[in-house]
Parts: C-alpha cells; sequence; structure tokens
C-alpha cells in the first residue's frame, strides 16, 4: 500500500526526514519496500501483513507514526447531520445479515459532477489510484485515508420503489462491471440491487450502467460493511481484485464506518453543491468491544525482558487501547478498528513492536538433550558419502512431472494426479525417479559432457487403491558415457557398462554388510534385472530400449538405470557385526587362465569351483578378456583360487591336488582350454 | 674339530657370498640350532678339562667375529641395495593419479551445514511426509482456511483425496512432532515443499526448506534471538549484522522477520538487498498459543519458538547465484562447482 509523508502530516506532527521515518516503520513491522520523491511529497510503498487491515489507510498509518515517534494523533471530525432532517424514504432490505453486516444509504441531490480539486486528484494519483471526477474522486480518497470502501451510484439510474436491496444473486442474472466486463452470477454473489437488476457486486465493484458521470444530477452513496470470508469467495470466483475487496476481505472498521459515510457525503455535498436529502441505514455498528486482561508478568515471560507496567501502558494507549493497570494485570479494552487483537499474546506482539525488537536481549535457550540413536538421515548421509566417494554426482529433481515423460518411459500405473496444477510438467507426482534421471543424462549430453554418473535420492508416490498415497524413499542411479582414467601407462577410456552399476551397488552393500544380492533378469527385456536379497526384491538395474532414450533426446548412446527400495535397503543392512580374528597361517593363491565359450556363465564356473571345498576358500574372477588373441565366441578368464587352512601352513602337496581338480573341473565341465 | 680350519672355511663361504639369501644360508650353517657353532658349543664338554677354558674361548671369539662379519656383509649388500633401480626423475607438473570424487548438490551442502549447526545445539533433526493433511497445512497452524493469511500458501492439492494436498511449508511437521511428542522438544526439519508459483529466477513451484522448533518451560524471545545469531553468524561469518523486524506469521506471535546485512554491499545498498542494505533470510516467531492447544499442550505452562527458511535462498546468497532454476537442471557445470 501506498501512503505519502504530507498526507499522514495531516493527523501527525511528523519532525523527523522521510528516511528517517521509513526505517521507524520498516522496524515496526510495517515494512517499507520503497521510498519515492514526488514533486513535494514523498511516497511511501508499504507491505502491510495480511492481519492489519487498520494499517491499510492513511490514518491507519498516521496512528502508528504518532505511537512509534512519541507524537499525538490529531482525531478526524467527528460530524453529525446537519441541517434539515432527510425529507424523503428509503427502504434498505438485506436478505441475510450475515453476508452483510451494516449497509448506509445517502442521496444527495442537485451535485454538479466536475473534475476534482487538484490536492485531492493529485495526492490520489500518489498513491496509485486514477481520478475520475469529483464525487468518485471523494468516495476514493475516503477509502485511502480511512480504509473504509464507498460506492457512489446514479441516483436516477436506480429503479427504488422497492428500496435498495442486498442478496444474493440468482442464476440467471448478468451484470456489466465498471471495467465494462459482462460478468455472469449465481448464488454465491451478493449483489446490491434495486427492484429490477443487480446494481453492483457487493463490495468488489460497481455496475457499469448505473456508475456517476457526467451528466450526473443525484447520487447514492453507499457505505457497507461484508462478510470478510464472503467477498474473499467471490472475488477469488470472478478473479478480480479491488481496493475495495482488497480491505472487505481483511476486515473493515465496523464502528467508523457510520461517521466515514457522514464524512464523505458532507465533503460530496460541499465540494459538488449537493444537498443530503435522504439518510437510511441498517445493521449494526457497535460491535461489542473486548476487554482482554494482560499480565505483566506474562510479557517477560514470553519476551524476556522485563519492560515496566507503565511504558507497557503507554505504548498500548498510544496504538488506541483503553488501559488500567489494576496492580500487576492491564485490563485491556481493544477498540474497533482492531480485530486481530484477540487474546494477550496479541497485546504482548504490540508492546514488543513498539518497544522495539532490537531492545530485547539475546540468551542462548537451555535445550535438554534428548537421547537419539543413528536415525534416517545419517544412514542416507553415509549412502551419499559412499556414492559420492564412488565418483556419482547429486541431482536433485522435481518430483512433480508430466504423464507424457512416464508414458515415454513405458509406465503404464494410474500415478498421484494433482487436482490444481498451473502447467503439464506438474500433472502427476512421479512414481519412479528414473524419468527424471534421463532428462538430466540428456541435459547434459547435449552439454558435450560424455562422463555422466548421477544419483538422487528422493520419494516416490504411489496410489493404493481407497486408501491415501504412499511415499516411499528410493536410491536412483543414472550413468552414460564413459570414464577417463590418466594412469602412468597412459589414458584409459573405461565405457560404462551394466557391470559399473553392479560395482556401485555391490560396493554399498558389502559397505552395509548386506550379502548375498544377486542380479536375476526379469521378463519384461533383455537388459532388465531384478536386484535380489534373501528372496525380497530390492530394486531394478536397467538399460532402455533405443526407443525409449530416443523420446528423452538421448540418440546413439546407452544409458544404465537403477532403482531400489531405500527403506529395503536399510532394513537389510547387518546392524551387529562381529569381529573375525585374521588368519593365523597364509594362505596359498593359485591363478588358472582359461579360454571358454562365451555363453557359458561366469557364476557357474565360479558356484562349480567353490563347490570343491576345504582347503579351497575362495574363487574369484580376477582378470577377462575378448580380443585378438581369442577366437570369436570366446572369452579368456582367469580365475583366482585361494586356499588356507585354519590350524596350521599348507603345505604344496596339499593344494596340488585340488588345483588339478579345479582344472579338470573347467576342462571337463565347462569345456575351458587353459592357456 | 680344528677351529682354525672352520675359520678358514666361513671366510671363504663369507667371500663367495653375493647376496642376502646367501648370507642367510651361511647364517644357518653355522649360527642356526644344528650350525656348525652349536656344534662347536656342545663339544666343549668333551675337551679335556685342562684345555677346555681356551677351547671355550676360541668358540666364542669365533662365534662373535662370524656374527659382525655377517653384519658387516649384509650391511654393504643393503648400501648397494638401496640405489634406484632407475634414476628417472618425476615430473610432478604432470597430473596426479587419483580416483575422482563426486559433487554433493548444493542444496543438500546447505541442508547439512545448517541442520550440523543446530544439531550441536541440541536440536534433533526429524523429516516428514510431502503428501500432508489440510489441517497440518494449515488448521493446526491457526492458519484459517478462508483467511487472506492463506494467500502467501497458494497449495497444490490432490485429485481424488479432498483433504490431502502437497506441503507448503515445512512447519506440518510442528503439528506431527508435537502431536507424538511431549516437551521438552527441540527439532529441526529440513524437506521439500510445493507451491503453484509461476516459474521465473526467483520462484518455483518445488523448493527445500528448514522448520526449528523449540518447546519447553521458559523458553522466550529472547532465546530465539540467541539460537538464530548463532546459526546466522555461523553460515555468514562473525562480521554479519542482523536484526529482528516485526512481521506477521500466524501460527508464531509475536513474529519477527530476520534480516541479514547485504553481503554483496555490507549494507550500503546494492541491487541484491534492493538498496535497502538488508536481506531477509528467514521468518520467526514465538509459538501461538492456539498452535499449542491444537496439540494439547499447556500454554499456561510452554512457551516456544519456531523459524523457517528457504534453503535455495540461502544457498543463492552464499554462493550467489542468480537463478533459481539451476539447483534443478543438474548441469554438471554448475553442480562440480559446489
Amino acid at each position: 500500500m501506498k501512503v505519502t509523508y504530507n498526507w499522514l502530516k495531516d493527523f501527525v506532527d511528523i519532525r523527523i526526514s522521510p528516511e528517517a521515518l521509513a526505517d521507524k516503520l520498516t522496524l515496526a513491522g510495517l515494512e517499507v519496500v520503497s521510498l519515492d520523491k514526488a514533486a513535494d511529497d514523498f511516497v511511501f510503498e508499504i507491505e502491510i501483513t495480511s492481519n492489519r487491515p487498520d494499517w491499510l489507510s492513511i490514518y491507519g498509518v498516521a496512528r502508528e507514526v504518532a505511537s512509534i515517534t512519541g507524537k499525538k494523533l490529531r482525531q478526524r471530525p467527528s460530524l453529525a447531520l446537519s441541517g434539515s432532517k432527510a425529507e424523503g424514504t428509503l427502504k434498505i432490505q438485506i436478505a441475510d445479515k450475515k453476508d452483510c453486516f451494516y449497509y448506509c444509504a445517502k442521496v444527495i441531490r442537485g451535485v454538479s459532477v466536475n473534475p476534482s480539486l487538484a490536492k485531492i486528484s493529485k495526492r490520489l494519483e500518489l498513491v496509485g489510484a486514477r481520478p475520475v471526477n469529483n464525487i468518485v474522486d471523494l468516495t476514493n480518497y475516503l477509502l485511502f485515508e480511512t480504509g473504509q470502501p464507498m460506492h457512489a451510484f446514479d441516483l436516477d439510474k436506480l429503479s427504488l420503489d422497492e428500496g435498495i436491496i442486498i442478496r444474493r444473486a440468482r442464476g440467471d442474472e448478468k451484470i456489466v462491471t465498471l471495467d465494462g466486463i459482462e460478468r455472469k452470477l449465481d448464488k454465491d454473489i451478493l449483489v446490491i440491487s434495486d427492484r429490477l437488476r443487480p446494481v453492483a457486486i457487493a463490495g468488489v465493484i460497481g455496475g457499469k450502467d448505473t456508475e456517476v458521470t457526467d451528466k450526473t444530477k443525484n447520487i447514492l452513496l453507499e457505505t457497507a460493511v461484508f462478510d470478510p470470508v464472503l467477498v474473499r469467495r467471490m472475488r477469488k470466483k470472478l478473479g478480480l481484485q479491488s481496493e475495495a475487496a482488497y480491505r472487505f476481505e481483511r476486515g473493515v472498521d465496523l464502528s467508523a464506518s457510520k461517521n466515514v459515510s457522514l464524512r464523505c457525503a458532507s465533503l460530496i455535498a460541499e465540494t459538488a453543491c449537493g444537498k443530503i436529502a435522504i439518510s437510511k441505514e441498517a445493521g449494526k455498528t457497535n460491535p461489542s468491544a473486548k476487554s482482554i486482561p494482560l499480565a505483566v508478568s506474562a510479557i517477560s515471560r514470553t519476551l524476556g525482558v522485563e519492560i515496566p507496567a507503565a511504558k507497557c501502558k503507554s505504548i498500548l494507549v498510544s496504538l488506541g487501547f483503553t488501559v488500567q493497570n489494576k496492580n500487576g494485570c492491564l485490563q485491556v479494552k481493544v477498540p474497533g478498528f482492531r480485530q486481530d487483537v484477540k487474546a494477550d499474546v496479541d497485546l504482548v506482539e504490540e508492546i514488543a513492536r513498539i518497544y522495539g525488537f532490537g531492545k530485547i536481549p539475546s540468551s542462548l535457550a537451555k535445550i535438554s538433550p534428548q537421547a537419539i540413536v543413528c536415525d534416517w538421515r545419517d544412514k542416507v548421509s553415509l549412502l551419499k558419502e559412499m556414492l559420492l566417494g564412488l565418483g556419482l554426482n547429486e541431482a536433485i529433481t522435481y518430483s512433480l512431472i508430466d504423464r507424457d515423460s512416464l508414458q515415454k518411459f513405458g509406465i503404464s500405473v494410474e500415478p498421484v494426479a494433482i487436482r490444481n496444477p498451473l502447467s503439464k510438467e506438474q500433472e502427476v507426482l512421479r512414481p519412479t525417479v528414473l524419468p527424471s534421471l534421463l532428462r538430466v543424462v540428456a541435459v547434459n549430453l547435449n552439454q558435450k559432457q560424455n562422463q555422466i554418473g548421477f544419483f538422487e535420492i528422493a520419494e516416490i508416490f504411489r496410489s493404493n487403491e481407497r486408501q491415501d498415497p504412499v511415499e516411499e524413499p528410493v536410491l536412483a542411479i543414472a550413468l552414460c558415457g564413459e570414464r577417463s582414467l590418466l594412469l602412468e601407462q597412459g589414458a584409459i577410456k573405461d565405457a560404462f557398462s551394466m557391470l559399473h552399476i553392479k560395482g556401485i551397488l555391490e560396493t554399498v552393500f558389502s559397505r552395509l554388510g548386506i550379502k548375498g544380492a544377486c542380479f536375476a533378469a526379469a521378463s519384461t527385456g533383455e537388459e532388465d534385472f531384478i536386484i535380489q536379497v534373501s528372496g525380497q526384491e530390492l530394486g531394478r538395474v536397467l538399460s532402455p530400449a533405443a526407443v525409449t532414450l530416443e523420446a528423452f533426446q538421448i540418440k546413439n548412446r546407452k544409458v544404465f538405470l537403477a532403482q531400489l527400495d531405500l527403506a529395503k535397503l536399510f532394513a537389510l543392512a547387518d546392524k551387529n557385526k562381529k569381529f573375525v580374528p585374521a588368519p593365523k597361517y597364509p594362505g596359498v593363491t593359485r591363478d588358472i587362465s582359461f579360454i571358454v565359450k562365451d555363453n557359458i556363465s561366469v557364476s557357474r564356473i565360479i558356484e562349480a569351483i567353490s563347490g570343491l571345498g576345504q582347503p579351497l576358500i575362495n574363487a574369484r574372477i580376477v582378470d577377462y578378456y575378448r580380443g585378438k588373441q581369442i577366437p570369436k565366441g570366446f572369452r579368456a578368464l582367469t580365475v583366482s583360487c585361494i586356499y588356507r587352512l585354519d590350524d596350521r601352513t599348507l603345505t604344496e602337496e596339499e593344494v596340488t591336488p585340488v588345483q588339478e581338480k579345479a582344472v579338470k573341473l573347467l576342462v571337463d565341465g565347462f569345456g575351458a582350454k587353459l592357456r | 674339530m680344528d677351529i682354525n680350519l672352520i675359520s678358514a672355511q666361513i671366510k671363504e663361504d663369507l667371500d663367495k657370498a653375493s647376496s642376502l639369501n646367501d648370507l642367510e644360508a651361511l647364517r644357518l650353517k653355522y649360527l642356526g640350532r644344528k650350525g656348525v657353532i652349536a656344534e662347536l658349543t656342545g663339544a666343549i664338554p668333551s675337551v679335556a678339562p685342562e684345555e677346555r677354558g681356551v677351547f671355550g674361548k676360541a668358540v666364542n671369539a669365533l662365534k662373535q667375529q662370524l656374527i659382525s662379519s655377517l653384519e658387516a656383509k649384509q650391511a654393504s649388500f643393503a648400501a648397494v641395495n638401496t640405489q634406484p633401480l632407475e634414476t628417472v626423475e618425476t615430473d610432478l607438473g604432470m597430473p596426479g593419479i587419483a580416483q575422482d570424487l563426486g559433487h554433493r548438490h548444493p542444496i543438500t551442502g546447505i541442508i547439512d551445514e545448517v541442520c550440523g549447526i543446530f544439531s550441536r545445539m541440541g536440536f534433533r533433526v526429524l523429516e516428514g511426509p510431502q503428501i500432508e493433511t489440510e489441517h497440518n497445512n494449515f488448521t493446526g497452524l491457526n492458519i484459517p482456511l478462508e483467511h487472506p493469511s492463506r494467500d502467501a500458501f497458494d497449495t497444490f492439492y490432490l485429485q481424488d483425496h479432498q483433504k490431502l494436498l502437497l506441503r507448503s511449508h515445512t512447519s506440518p511437521m510442528q503439528v506431527r512432532a508435537m502431536g507424538k511428542n511431549k516437551p521438552p522438544l527441540a527439532i529441526v526439519v529440513p524437506g521439500r515443499v510445493y507451491r503453484p508459483d509461476a516459474v521465473d529466477a526467483s520462484h518455483l513451484f518445488m523448493f527445500h526448506q528448514i522448520e526449528g522448533l523449540l518447546v519447553d518451560e521458559g523458553v522466550t524471545f529472547a532465546d530465539l534471538k540467541g539460537v538464530l545469531e548463532v546459526f546466522v553468524k555461523a553460515v555468514f561469518g562473525q562480521g554479519i549484522s542482523m536484526r529482528f523486524r516485526p512481521h506477521f506469521f500466524p501460527f508464531t506471535e509475536p513474529s519477527a522477520e530476520v534480516d541479514i546485512s547485504c553481503i554483496i554491499c555490507k549494507g550500503k545498498g546494492c541491487s541484491v538487498c534492493g538498496r535497502k542494505g538488508w536481506l531477509e533470510i528467514l521468518g520467526s516467531g514465538m509459538v501461538h498459543p492456539n498452535v499449542f492447544r491444537q496439540v494439547g499442550y499447556d500454554p499456561k505452562r510452554f512457551t516456544g519458538f519456531a523459524f523457517g527458511m528457504g534453503v535455495e535462498r540461502i544457498a543463492m546468497l552464499k554462493y550467489g547465484i542468480n537463478d533459481i532454476r539451476l539447483f534443478f537442471e543438474n548441469d554438471l557445470r554448475f553442480l562440480k562447482q559446489f
């Protein structure tokens, strides 16, 4: 909201510079976001918090200025209807008092519509309103000054033989509003109506065909207070914002409406040479004033500083409260314009605000220790450290995604949908992180990156029949391109493959103490594997088909993906590690290098050799090769066998026969040729 | 057994030895358990008593001489062996060889840093669900459903679930944590939040917040100031100044926004701080008694403070990032800077 320096000075004697005033206002909770010089005045733009409708007026801000600068606030003139009594009659019918708390109509006859006085139109322009004519401008001027919205109708365009009616609209009604737009009405919209039709949308905007024009002779001035919630709903439904609606929605001071109406009518009568002919009102104008007891001890209990009762009292009085000090307890009467003040804490805030947050000392809270075992976040941190150590970068992508991307990725389950997305990208909550990571891969390929390794730890979302949707944390990994290693012997290009993802996962499993993970081919595709641990599905490892990748703008590339259920992963982690002493006696290592057909599974070979048992304790692949010296359809493997006994050093004579058995197994069982 | 003969044999053997292995063989041959010296020593009792003394001394002398000769020879071999095999000088201008580390996302970095600061003060780090109820997100926090204070919280709602939404702030965890635990309670809650905002350089429909809550007997606004001062100085440096500005949040009373002196212009006024010299970095306040009542805490007995901050905002200020969208593009050229 905008206020001007000179306009404030109408109500309070300001002795400090606009800049100093701006600082003081900001530190009292009226954040001045800009201060501009304009001709012979200054314009403050203030961000008013939604709880303070009283600050949506020059007078309300002036009250604050008076309080923070220690000056007196000048009272607004209190008027009584002067001259002859209202001669005519006018009926006001409020259909539902819950919609409209108060309605006052004043008929002013014989006005001459002209441009406003320079002072009025200049001030209106400074606070961002367009001057129209002396009638409209005065209603606006008082709106800004007092916060009470008003509306002037051209009386001669109203059919008032049944009076003025405040009612809900019917479904078949329409109105062309002041902005020239025809709007369809319904029962959710409160209208001001005459005998024939709606002439204004209550509290939001007036009607076009009853507006005050140059030819207007007689006017009806409306001063009303409508239900804040209703105005809010109407404003949202109509997609329309106005100065009036903004104030009604936040709450207009009922106790001042009557006086503002009188002042506006008098000013119009005075400047437009009219005569107040009728003044009628309906509804109540004086809401019961609240009285709140405030213990002085409650102030220090909340703030942590002792503020003397007298000081508290003077702060509250300067803000318009009436205060009685009864031995350590302030009895505070709340003025009508402070509907936000409901309990003693609200008063504590007022005292703290004016006393100054800066003057409240700082102390360190005493915090009771809490016994916390290693929790979820610690596990996630450990996992992240491992993955970063393995060279993967952390990605964070949106949890919301478009249905299109899911479809491209081949996901057919119905995801959790958003009722009010602003764009396609916010249609649904993702049931998998993988399409998001594919996009990250595409972005980086586009930037000519060739070493792309990412992980993301995030929640995925699943619909759950008729119950609430479920969110589950997952670990997702994507690899694309190659690693380039510069070693002593020169550069090595290491193209990413399924085995790289497997290696990453095996390292993670090993660190978490998860044993017996296996990768079983899924039925869906060639390069799609289910990660299983003790019969439980932990996740998937896959390389999407070329068509899928192309749908994500990834061409002529392979991408390797994995997604694991984090809750299951952490549940499988071994929490009971036990120390096993290092072997007492040295082992003997013997390697076997051989050539074997490609289609023979390495795990079967290892399984077979491992079956030889004591003194063989471990057999594993330590080298493999496919290339020039090896016939097509074959590969060269080196299996390293470790032999060891727990109770003595093995002799050559004990190892050799077992090793020969292993060789025989390879040759006879798998058709291996020794190299 | 002629000691002189043996002595000559030793000399010959030593001369012939050309490696450490040879020396080891000699040591075994002469000094081993069944070696020559042991044999000689074992023979001492059988020598005539009048010659026994002389013989014994001679055996001992031979043994000592052998030991020192072996050591000398061993030292000479070792001296030879410490010579470098090849004399290629290392060029340390060459790139070092190591495994590449991945890069932590800057948002994670800030979350870990901030949560670390509060953890060390005794706060517990909790996380909560992103799908929330209207109660936890609004009414439990004293935000009436049809009130202008809700305008600050435009919210995504779920299809087919009347009262479910994507949390528009991390504050619903206050309601959850207090509903589950009795005071004292000290928590910080990092996490994703969602708002249907039009996307531009400073707005996104998803971002991160960190919430803090302390409830106990005797917690005051002064404590809030002290704790947040520790936090701000830890993140932005000891030299930073800060101020608490009255504000309005439905779930705290009194409420304050916290500004820090602009880290770009040091408070002189620049484009980043909008010439104000101050940057708003978080919202805070004393927990509203209505929030306590909703979770069954006695507001007469307990007081508390709460605060909340935007993680992206802190990261943007700290690292000088001018477009919030960069955080979610995951361009490696961006991520590798953190």
